[in-house]
């Protein structure tokens, strides 16, 4: 018989517990927290050798600008990226969960993943939670079988396209694809389009911004352009800054505690913080 | 702008016509004015809604001896956000009304419904409560003035350590029989330290702990 | 009203040269009403690594308590003290778990790694990382803080100037906000030393 393990870190899955409290706080009136969200514009296309992904940096939260310079394709297999929207924290750890698959297949395997494997693990998450774990992503890669590009939507269904956008800047950026895209595009003219795309969607929607990351995939190479474009810098920079002195601050208690430098080979001691 | 009569409810009221002659805003009957929208109700939250954002501050009054003292913080906010960190209250602040005439001192508590009431001491605003505290302790009939300055200063102070919506200026003033007088102002930041002063403690040495990396 | 106004809070985070700062306030309120000041939103993981968790006091309390014990669990078993970017995995990992009825609270961190590089990043209350160079923050708060850290921070600050730069936006930052204040607390961590400092502030 087993015993109640109290505390031991879980084996997976989602933990339901707080679902009944929160939800009588929230009937109280109380408002729910607002996530942290990618209002974003990604893009992807397929040019003559391979895929390109793109995407803008701004991470919002309501109607602030959370975080001016952040990661939206994330690295699925050495040959497949994915560029998330929606929910910060469902396109992070739904690539995040998925990615680790990939690599325990490879390595139960020794094959290359295919860019249908991550589609069908990604979509068969999505789809088990019913839209719940709000993700919109574009994925792209080269394999075996050669460049695909699809896109997936929070619900679980799927495409398999030329050319594709999603976020809240989709419009913006498909309205540029649909003027210029065409079929075998040299890489140089692929990244410029996606590039432009990812502007259309920076300058003309309100929840993207920042910068333009690109991602470039052919076969057997893979290259991470962050911050490909910065077509955002910061305006004003103080060419002094505030400067305070020394001992301007009122302190009303003060304790310093040295560390001992680190050594090579330390027995870890407890530390105070074991008496909390 | 239309106008609901409400001389139905003043038996001796004249009759004349409604508004809009040369002496209708004299000889009209009682009324009063209504806006002009289909949906009064919807209005009346909006504009209720409008202004209930911009609450806070406590404000309090008692009478004593030589007359009334009136006290007041001067945050202003909006929510959890503080718009203007000193505004000066007057002596007739929102819904108290303090001063002196040939009965002696009088002090009015006057709510937003058009309820009055006439009283010895009052607070009102979101940090009343906590200025009552102090207030129903302190107070005494026979005080002086500078004790009673002192106890309107202190409760208007307390306010605003334990309320979140008050802050700022603590003002109390001194109505007697020749008129009002300001007493004191002080910066609650500054009077927090007066009242409980803090000796910065001398900096603690501990000796390490080694960090196991 | 937003559940993280319930109790109110102001954390932040800065990198300075070879060093850190993190910074929170002290106050404890349920609505409008101060309870307590000086309560503690900033935790000792070891002495180079640090989270202060602004929103919901239960869940600040509860998540510090967890994080204190998974992180005695990986020195036992390990050996060694958890880098700041393992334990921002961790504390990433812990949220999303509760994806769909979450810890009311967002964390900040700050660490001294290796090389004794700074790392700082904050999360919202379901895990969603932040990494930043610069500053970053978290409360009822923030709004503020984002202005004053935006325009106080300048690169490679000195431990001394660090320590006035965040106090400065702190206080600064929390007299703009009903909600949070009543005093400071600074954690000033060099590669030699840990500056603990309670913060002189406005008691309104």
């Amino acid at each position: 018989m087993s015993t109640p393990e109290v505390g031991v870190p879980r084996k997976g899955g989602f933990n339901f517990d707080l679902c009944r409290r929160n939800e009588m706080l929230f009937s109280k009136g109380i408002k729910p927290p607002s996530f942290l969200k990618t209002g974003t514009t990604i893009v992807g296309l397929v040019f003559k050798d391979g895929v390109v992904l793109g995407a803008d940096t701004r991470a919002t939260e309501g109607p602030i600008v959370a975080d001016k310079n952040c990661e939206k394709i994330h690295y699925m297999a050495p040959n497949i990226y994915c560029c998330g929207a929606g929910t910060a924290a469902d396109t992070e750890a739904v690539t995040d969960m998925i990615s680790s698959q990939l690599q325990m297949h490879r390595y139960a395997t020794g094959r290359e993943s295919r860019v249908v494997t991550s589609l069908t693990l990604l979509k068969s998450h999505l789809f088990s939670y019913q839209g719940h774990v709000s993700a919109a992503l574009v994925l792209g890669g080269v394999d075996v079988t050669g460049p695909h590009l699809h896109t997936i939507y929070p619900h679980g269904s799927t495409d398999t396209l030329p050319y594709a956008t999603m976020g809240s800047g989709s419009l913006a950026a498909m309205a540029v694809f649909e003027s210029k895209y065409k079929e075998g595009l040299t890489r140089e003219e692929g990244i410029e389009l996606v590039a432009e795309a990812i502007c259309s969607g920076i300058f003309n929607d309100l929840g993207s911004g920042s910068n333009v990351d690109v991602c470039v995939i052919t076969k057997g190479k893979t290259e991470y352009l962050r911050s490909h474009q910065l077509p955002n810098p910061r305006t004003y920079v103080s060419s002094k800054g505030y400067t305070f002195s020394k001992g301007l601050t009122e302190v009303l208690s003060t304790k310093i505690t040295p560390l001992k430098q680190k050594q090579a080979d330390t027995v870890p001691e407890g530390g105070d913080f074991m008496e909390e | 702008m239309m106008r609901i009569d409400t001389s139905g409810l003043d038996p001796f009221a004249p009759f004349t016509s409604a508004s809009g002659d040369v002496y209708g805003d004299v000889l009209s009957v009682p009324s009063f004015e209504l806006p002009r929208t289909t949906d009064f109700d919807g209005f009346q939250k909006k504009s209720v809604q409008m202004v209930k954002p911009a609450k806070g501050t406590t404000t309090l009054a008692f009478i004593f001896k030589d007359g009334v003292i009136v006290a007041a913080d001067s945050r202003a906010s909006m929510g959890g956000y503080i718009c203007m960190s000193i505004v000066y209250l007057f002596f007739l602040h929102r819904t108290m009304i303090a001063g002196w005439d040939e009965t002696g001192p009088g002090l009015y508590y006057v709510d937003s419904e058009g309820g009055r009431l006439k009283g010895k001491r009052f607070s009102v605003g979101s940090g009343s409560p906590y200025a009552y505290g102090v207030l129903d302790d302190g107070y005494r009939y026979n005080m002086s003035v500078e004790e009673a300055g002192e106890l309107g200063r202190r409760a208007i102070y307390h306010a605003t350590f334990r309320d979140a919506a008050s802050g700022g200026v603590a003002s109390v003033y001194h109505v007697g029989p020749n008129g009002w007088q300001k007493l004191s102002g002080d910066d609650v930041g500054d009077l927090h330290y007066k009242y409980y002063p803090v000796i910065a403690a001398p900096v603690e040495q501990e000796m390490s702990e080694a960090p196991s990396a | 009203m937003s559940i993280f106004e319930y109790n109110g809070s102001a954390v932040v985070a800065m990198v300075g040269k070879n060093c850190f700062a993190i910074a929170s306030d002290r106050r404890l309120g349920v609505n409008l009403q101060t309870i307590a000041t000086d309560f503690q939103r900033i935790h000792k993981i070891h002495p180079k690594l640090y989270i202060g968790l602004s929103g919901l006091a239960t869940d600040v309390q509860t998540l510090s308590q967890k994080l204190a014990f998974r992180h005695k669990l990986y020195v036992l078993r390990e050996e060694r003290d958890m880098r700041p970017e393992t334990f921002a995995s961790l504390v990433s990992a812990l949220l999303y778990e509760k994806r769909f009825g979450p810890y009311l609270c967002m964390p900040v961190i700050a660490g001294l790694g290796d090389d004794n590089v700074p790392f700082i990043c904050t999360m919202d209350c379901l895990g969603a990382k932040e990494l930043a160079k610069d500053f970053v923050v978290s409360g009822t708060a923030s709004e503020s803080l984002y202005g004053a850290c935006e325009s106080m921070f300048k690169a490679d600050m000195e431990p001394d100037e660090l320590f006035e730069t965040i106090s400065q936006a702190l206080l600064a930052s929390v007299d703009r906000d009903c909600l949070s204040g009543w005093g400071g607390h600074v954690l000033l961590v060099t590669p030699t030393e840990v500056h603990e400092k309670t913060l002189k502030g406005r008691m309104d």
